[in-house]
């Protein structure tokens, strides 16, 4: 990040589907730029064009309109074999691992490295040491029907590392695998990244995935960039309803809630006043009480960010004392209309 | 009826119908597997589409797989005579058969082909793998199990057409039981021919389906 140096960069795309009725539009115009070596995180909520999006990265999706940048290279004019030669410096991993179901895990590692013309003693070597670093040493002669899922994901980012891209893209690539799996990959994820610098762009629906483990964040929402920053940006304040969606929502239902509470309102804090009984403090020294609606803490690349949702009480001038203490501390207040 | 002269013809009208199975198969697979191949690569959603191409190749194949065996037997008689000499006998069946038999097997093998997932085929594509080697690296083997089911129906098939020709002057246990257990109205040796037939095709069907469960490594 600190250099800045352009990996991805995408101009422009646009991508419709021609469908029975009419053209579906997908994406309108997306412009994104993903630095060198950084993990990057696309959000979204299904349907909002997030796969297609990644797809359009390697052009296994072409799109209608624009141009993709890879380190330089414009991939959209290149010819078939270029093509093919281009996306060898790209690995994908997929929410449904596809491996070759009929291939050893060694023998699937092998894959990519046979069509890059790898010689075969050279490959096998190589796809040793790859499975042993995402730590699967014992299972080489394994196949993917006798693997658990995590295990079949690490066989996929070793196969996706097999010709030292200088991309990883992972479209959803721990949905299908429980919590624990999915720490466990991501925490292999972060790791490639810190070890080979890879640059890694990771497609979700979760947030829990992108705090994990990106550096910054891209919503998208109806086909559009809603929002793009750092994740602490994001999360701290999200600006877009898309945002806000994403960030205060995940993993609780809001139906219940919507619109029958009023005067609602988000706090975060952070490490810096996490420690002191903020809420406590506020409500005797302005002689009000609130009501905890929901609340969380998270670790966001090793900072611990709290939220609370609270109710604050109906009189409009306490209220306005409440959040102006809180504030005080360094507490980001903002009303939510929304549990 | 079982003198020696009945089991001499009958063992060599056994081996006459294994052999023009075996050849038939061969060379319908020579040509219904690229068939199937294409047929699969071609589709608007395959991974070389051509639609146009693809939809004339479909209607040929089910012209060609539309047509009586019997019929083609008949009707195939000048391409026979000039293809291998003579339009009776095994070596002129097999040519039939082989033109009977290898749009069936396209069919067959577009079918075990588009069992493989789309999204391992979209995963070849993303490392840069070529049509062919998706065809050659992915599709066939990863289709191994199913192909192999799939040919083994294919030769049962084969061999319930090859004696089809029995009527039309073709080798084999088929045309014993027409000869003898038809014309003749000896209904022993036509039960006889019935039984072997049986045989040959449990043995056939055993055999392509435990070949194919042992070398299917999603089990």
């Amino acid at each position: 990040m600190e250099h800045k140096e352009i990996m991805i960069q995408l101009k422009g795309i646009t991508k419709t589907f021609s469908q029975k009725k009419g053209t579906l539009e997908v994406l309108h115009g997306i412009d994104l730029d993903i630095a060198k070596g950084e993990i990057f995180g696309i959000i979204g909520m299904s349907g909002a064009g997030k796969s297609t999006l990644v797809r359009c990265i390697n052009l296994l999706e072409r799109p209608t309109a624009g141009e993709v940048y890879l380190d330089g290279q414009e991939l959209t004019q290149l010819s078939e074999k270029d093509l093919r030669q281009a996306r060898r410096s790209m690995g994908m991993i997929f929410q449904q691992f596809h491996l070759l179901m009929q291939r050893t895990a060694l023998e699937n590692v092998c894959f990519p490295m046979e069509i890059a013309g790898v010689k075969k003693g050279e490959a096998k070597q190589r796809a040793k040491e790859l499975l042993e670093l995402v730590g699967l040493g014992e299972k080489t002669e394994s196949y993917p029907s006798q693997l658990s899922g995590g295990q079949k994901q690490r066989v996929a980012i070793a196969r996706a590392l097999a010709t030292n891209p200088k991309v990883l893209l992972c479209d959803e690539a721990t949905s299908a695998l429980d919590p624990n799996t999915t720490v466990g990959v991501l925490e292999l994820l972060k790791d490639i990244n810190q070890r080979l610098g890879i640059t890694i762009v990771v497609i979700t629906h979760e947030m829990k995935v992108i705090q994990e483990i990106c550096n910054r964040v891209a919503i998208i929402s109806g086909g559009q960039i809603a929002e793009i920053g750092s994740v602490e940006d994001i999360f701290r304040s999200p600006k877009t309803e898309a945002g806000r969606e994403l960030v205060f929502h995940e993993g609780n239902s809001r139906e219940g809630y919507l619109g029958q509470i009023p005067h609602c309102y988000r706090i975060v804090f952070d490490e810096s006043n996490s420690g002191e009984p903020l809420l406590g403090s506020m409500m005797i020294e302005c002689n009000g009480l609130a009501n905890i609606l929901a609340a969380n803490t998270r670790n966001i690349d090793g900072k611990v960010y709290g939220q609370m949702i609270i109710q604050l009480p109906e009189d409009e001038e306490l209220r306005g004392r409440m959040i102006a203490n809180l504030q005080a501390k360094h507490v980001i207040v903002e009303e939510v209309d929304h549990v | 009826m079982f003198e020696s002269g009945m089991i001499s013809l009958v063992g060599i009208a056994f081996w006459e119908s294994v052999y023009m199975t075996i050849i038939s198969s061969l060379f319908a697979y020579i040509i219904g597997l690229p068939l199937g191949l294409i047929l699969v690569a071609t589709d608007k959603d395959g991974i070389a589409p051509a639609p146009v191409f693809n939809q004339v190749l479909g209607v040929i194949i089910n012209i060609l797989r539309s047509i009586p065996f019997l019929i083609l037997l008949v009707a195939m008689m000048p391409i026979t005579e000039a293809v291998v000499g003579t339009v009776i006998g095994a070596k002129a069946t097999i040519v039939v058969l082989v033109v009977a038999a290898a749009p069936f097997i396209a069919r067959l093998v577009e079918s075990s082909l588009k069992e493989v997932d789309r999204g391992v085929v979209e995963a070849a594509q993303s490392m840069g793998a070529s049509p062919f080697e998706i065809m050659t690296k992915v599709l066939l083997p990863e289709a191994k199990p199913s192909l192999l089911v799939g040919s083994a129906i294919a030769m049962t098939t084969i061999l319930g057409y090859s004696a089809m020709a029995g009527f039309c002057g073709g080798g084999g246990l088929g045309a014993v039981a027409i000869n003898y257990g038809y014309y003749r109205s000896q209904r022993d040796i036509m039960l006889v021919m019935v039984v072997l037939l049986v045989v040959i095709v449990q043995v056939l069907q055993e055999l392509g389906l435990r070949i194919a469960s042992r070398t299917d490594k999603r089990l």
